[in-house]
């Protein structure tokens, strides 16, 4: 089961984190480091079904699913 | 400008076209077997009928093996292919041949990022590939069917039109004599990727094609590589496009370069050119001559059903994937050894037409799962956007520093034996069974191909069984076509010595434990208290026979 609740013990402190390591990278560079990010923590949560239903979950863009009314 | 030489051609045997019996013949003559096609899935299937004491028609419309003038296309033969070759008698001479190997090593610019040894998990007396121009395969193999003397090769002969009858097929046959006409009970379509049949009876192939472009340049030089697989995903020696390199007979490497895939394939393909790019790869001073050149660009097409009434498909008839990992023609090879011993059983009338749609559900699901794999690798090989370079390109440096990232590497998932999935006439499905070598009681060596290449029959092997269960069983199972032999004990039965490997690659566990092997090396059932019945049921059921017949 993907988990959706919070779990990050300091939520800002790793989003700090995170923009750091992007800062000034360019474009292609910060692509590059997302990517390596991303099998970095695919390969930590280890569970194919979870993969799975992050992707799935992830390939949902709020921003471009239309409003239910 | 550097010149570049080119090696004296391969010197292929011609057979001579004999005119049939039936040119001239006002009587058309219905034989129980055609089979279309001498490549590699076609010879492998007469050679396993002709070793089954079967006999078949063979046309083929050219009169030599390979492609006039052409590459040496397949290269790479896995275990189960060897194994299957063991057991039709031309394994020593691949193995004399061939190159032997199972290490593989890829490559991101000059860092090795990843390798594999297939040998770690092999329990066969077969290494787990030699490397091998086709037309040797198909030279040993015509050369065997014709020691065995029972398949009727008719060279020169080109099907120009099939015509399904209600139980048979009409062949209209072209020769250099003449045309005639001949009629099958069962017709094998083993003419290839442009299978005429296929396209004259409508089957939609479902065929796509790809825009990767590589060009092969099999040269021979005296740089001392090692035999192994070495792929690059981006080689700094072809402006980081891919490149392979494998070793093949008559000390010839294949080096296959992935090329931009707009480019010219004439201009690529010029010594020249080809030349430069190998210059490039091995250095100065390294002499070498081209053996052959050639561009090329893959395509894939899957058949629905590989039975189509009384006509079958096998290879690359039935199905065409990616080179890489080599599951093309050694998947062809497969469906020749899983269609060869149910056709010799129907037509030896000991089983019954169902048993021919099993070739079917197994090898069609094997064939989708390599067009699955294959399909993948092709993808990692040549990404189709940025967002796929920029993942690749974070596998790649991942993997030069992290264990994980290794698995992501993909340069082809080499040819396998494919499971077949759960069906009624495997209620378990099915996995291969190695060619494990084998010790009989007195102290004698054997192995399960040896076993398995006399006649038709499935081997039931029993760990351990009471002399009365194994008169039973016996009895039970007379009329059926099954080999009963037992692992240590004294039953009375001929009997193996037991080993560890042996009882662990079989699934054996207790005395009295029980395992069904097909005659194509794949196990059926696994019975972990046999009783007699229970044999007879697994048997029939795996030659999907009546319950009740005989």
């Amino acid at each position: 089961m993907m988990i959706t609740e919070p779990r990050i013990p300091d939520p800002d402190g790793f989003y700090a984190a995170l923009l750091a390591a992007h800062e000034g990278l360019g474009e292609a560079q910060s692509a590059d480091l997302n990517a390596r990010l991303v099998l970095l923590l695919a390969n930590q949560c280890g569970d194919q079904a979870v993969l799975l239903a992050c992707i799935h979950a992830a390939a949902e863009d709020p921003t471009t699913t239309p409003e239910t009314p | 400008m550097e010149n570049f030489a080119f090696a004296p051609a391969y010197e292929l045997p011609a057979w001579p076209f004999v005119p049939p019996p039936e040119l001239g013949s006002p009587q058309t003559v219905r034989h129980p077997i055609v089979i279309v096609g001498a490549g590699p899935s076609g010879l492998t299937l007469a050679c396993d009928l002709a070793q089954r004491g079967v006999r078949a028609v063979l046309l083929d419309e050219d009169d030599t093996v390979g492609v006039r003038g052409a590459s040496s296309r397949g290269i790479c033969y896995a275990q189960k292919s060897l194994e299957i070759f063991e057991r039709l008698g031309i394994y020593e001479r691949i193995a004399a041949k061939g190159i032997t190997w199972s290490l593989g090593r890829t490559f991101s610019g000059e860092q090795e990022v990843y390798s594999f040894n297939l040998q770690a998990e092999s329990v066969s007396r077969q290494p787990p590939f030699i490397n091998l121009q086709q037309f040797y395969i198909e030279w040993f193999l015509v050369e065997r069917i014709l020691e065995l003397g029972l398949t009727d090769v008719r060279w020169k002969s080109r099907v120009t039109r099939i015509e399904p009858l209600s139980d048979g097929v009409r062949i209209d046959i072209e020769t250099p004599a003449g045309n005639y006409t001949i009629e099958a009970d069962r017709l094998i379509d083993a003419t290839g990727a442009n299978s005429p049949i296929r396209t004259q009876l409508g089957i939609d192939a479902h065929a796509s094609r790809s825009t990767d472009r590589w060009c092969i340049s099999d040269v021979r030089f005296k740089k001392p590589l090692p035999t192994e697989r070495w792929t690059w995903v981006d080689a700094p020696f072809n402006e980081g496009r891919g490149v392979w390199q494998h070793l093949m007979a008559d000390g010839v490497w294949r080096i296959d370069y992935q090329m931009p895939e707009d480019c010219d394939t004439a201009h690529i393909s010029r010594p020249e050119v080809a030349g430069a790019r190998l210059r490039e790869q091995l250095g100065p001073g390294v002499e070498f001559e081209f053996v052959w050149i050639g561009p090329y660009g893959y395509r894939d097409h899957l058949l629905d059903s590989f039975r189509h009434g009384r006509v079958f498909f096998i290879g690359d008839a039935a199905h065409v994937v990616s080179p890489f990992g080599a599951r093309g023609g050694n998947s062809g090879i497969q469906d020749a050894a899983n269609l060869g011993w149910k056709l010799a059983l129907v037509v030896q009338g000991r089983a019954n037409d169902a048993l021919l749609d099993s070739y079917d559900a197994e090898r069609q699901r094997a064939a989708k799962e390599n067009l699955k794999v294959t399909s993948r690798s092709a993808r990692f090989l040549a990404p189709r956007s940025p967002a796929e370079h920029t993942l690749r390109r974070a596998v790649v440096a991942l993997a030069a520093r992290h264990p994980f990232a290794r698995a992501l590497v993909n340069t082809g998932r080499m040819s396998v034996a494919n499971d077949y999935p759960p069906a009624p006439q495997l209620p378990e499905g099915a996995r291969t069974v190695q060619n494990l070598p084998l010790r009989w009681a007195d102290g004698r060596e054997t192995t399960l191909m040896q076993l398995l290449a006399e006649g038709t029959q499935c081997l039931g092997l029993w760990l351990a069984p009471t002399r009365a269960e194994a008169r039973a069983a016996l009895d039970a199972t007379a009329p059926l076509p099954l080999r009963l032999l037992a692992i240590d004990g004294d039953s009375g039965l001929p009997a193996l010595q037991a080993d560890e490997t042996l009882v662990r690659h079989l699934g054996l566990c207790d005395a009295g434990s029980f395992v069904l092997v097909r005659p194509d090396a794949y196990r059926a059932a696994t019975l972990p208290q046999a009783t007699p019945d229970a044999i007879a049921t697994a048997l029939r059921t795996a030659l999907a026979l009546d319950h009740h017949a005989p």
